[in-house]
């Protein structure tokens, strides 16, 4: 049976934030906007979990919490507090109400999920098996394995991808590949997510003896000579000028 | 009085927006001597939390349309020509700056000057100013994401 999962939080923002948090899950999700919604939601669907936000217009978080402590039928239910409040003495007034577990805004839905398998097992969602989502990046041209870079870089993406980066080294070693290309023709913009992800796949690359080349447009060449970690990187402005400088380099 | 001034706001404002643009944006952003026009192009928004207590006050974030909705996409996991409409991107701003403000409530608590956080409130217009009188303290920094700028304005006062 999936785990009832009840979000209070006046700010939809947050409610979307953890919906897409739980979504790899065996979750049905429910949302109040404030204490008293989320009381009766509660008295309703007798969530698994609660993820309650404190300073809500109509009833505060700290008020129904109370008044959940207060209800033989909902005393039990774990309740995470979310705050954007990380001083000290909010923390411990957090812990004397007796909640399972905080998270201090701003957070990633990874965090809570963190934070909730502490206290309570998660099933994965059912369904199809996984998607392969390192073919989003990743192909084999020839001999060359082909790491393409989408146009955005931020946190997620770089973590997914550097998740697929040590499997596909792996692979590359198994099957004789000795050559990446990293092409960031489709990237528009560098940040310092991006320079860190080039470092990680450039430094794994080389610890396993494997040749890597990046590939980008002249913009974005002249964008990381401005960073001090990717300066002296060699650009080049195609694949095929890549695979040229393989057989030459 | 003493308290007030010894707060350093420029290091408790920049910490707080970093982190926040970091953590909820994966946005890097980087303060900047360039000055925030309100009158460019789209609306200006501002995002604010209160605080009241031994310290009160208030934090603004002013952004410009295009910014905000960069904003909202990016905090959302979505395009920005999938954004609905102005609410999604109001509770986003809404969500920055109580974001934003709840950091600043927590170090001005651990600096002895505890109080509480209002929720937030937008305003949003075109080509105006906000004026503030009667505070101690008076800081606004501008932070810079690519070409897009973000004004933060903290005014605070202790109370006697």
């Amino acid at each position: 049976m999936a785990l009832k999962v009840l979000t209070v939080d006046d700010s939809k923002t947050i409610r979307m934030i953890v919906k897409k948090a739980f979504k790899s899950f065996e979750c049905e999700l429910f949302e109040a906007e404030n204490g008293r919604q989320g009381l009766e939601v509660a008295k309703k669907e007798r969530p698994g979990l609660i993820v309650l936000d404190i300073t809500m217009p109509v009833m505060t978080g700290t008020e129904m919490l109370a008044k959940l402590k207060n209800d033989p039928d909902l005393k039990d239910t774990p309740v995470i507090m979310l705050t954007a409040e990380s001083g000290k003495e909010n923390v411990l007034e957090i812990v004397k109400m007796g909640v399972s577990d905080y998270v201090v805004k701003p957070f990633k839905g990874e965090q809570l999920i963190e934070r909730v398998t502490k206290i309570l097992t998660l099933e994965p969602k059912k369904g199809a098996e996984p998607e392969d989502t390192s073919k989003k990046f990743f192909s084999v041209d020839g001999d060359v394995q082909i790491l393409t870079l989408p146009q955005k870089i931020d946190r997620p993406t770089s973590v997914e991808i550097e998740g697929h980066l040590k499997g596909k080294i792996e692979a590359m070693l198994g099957s004789g590949l000795k050559k990446m290309i990293l092409d960031m023709q489709k990237v528009v913009g560098t940040n310092v997510i991006l320079i860190k992800l080039i470092i990680a796949i450039i430094q794994n690359c080389q610890n396993a003896n494997i040749r890597v080349r990046v590939v980008g447009t002249r913009a974005l060449h002249d964008e990381l000579k401005e960073f001090q970690e990717t300066s002296e990187i060699p650009i080049d402005l195609s694949i095929e000028e890549a695979k040229e400088k393989f057989q030459t380099g | 009085m003493a308290n007030i001034e010894a707060l350093d706001l420029k290091k408790f404002i920049t910490d707080a927006v970093y982190g926040v643009f970091d953590t909820m944006l994966s946005m890097s952003v980087s303060t900047s001597d360039k000055e925030f026009r309100s009158n460019g192009e789209g609306r200006h928004i501002v995002g604010s939390v209160g605080f009241a207590g031994k310290l009160t006050g208030n934090v603004c974030i002013h952004l410009n349309e295009g910014f905000a909705r960069l904003i909202t996409a990016a905090m959302l996991g979505m395009e920005t020509d999938e954004i609905e409409g102005d609410e999604e991107v109001y509770d986003v701003v809404g969500e920055l700056s109580n974001m934003i403000g709840g950091d600043l409530k927590s170090r001005f608590s651990d600096a002895n000057l505890p109080c509480n956080l209002s929720i937030p409130s937008i305003t949003s217009g075109s080509d105006f100013t906000l004026e503030s009188k009667g505070w101690e303290r008076h800081e606004s920094f501008v932070f810079q994401n690519q070409e897009n700028l973000a004004l933060v304005e903290v005014f605070v006062k202790e109370e006697k």
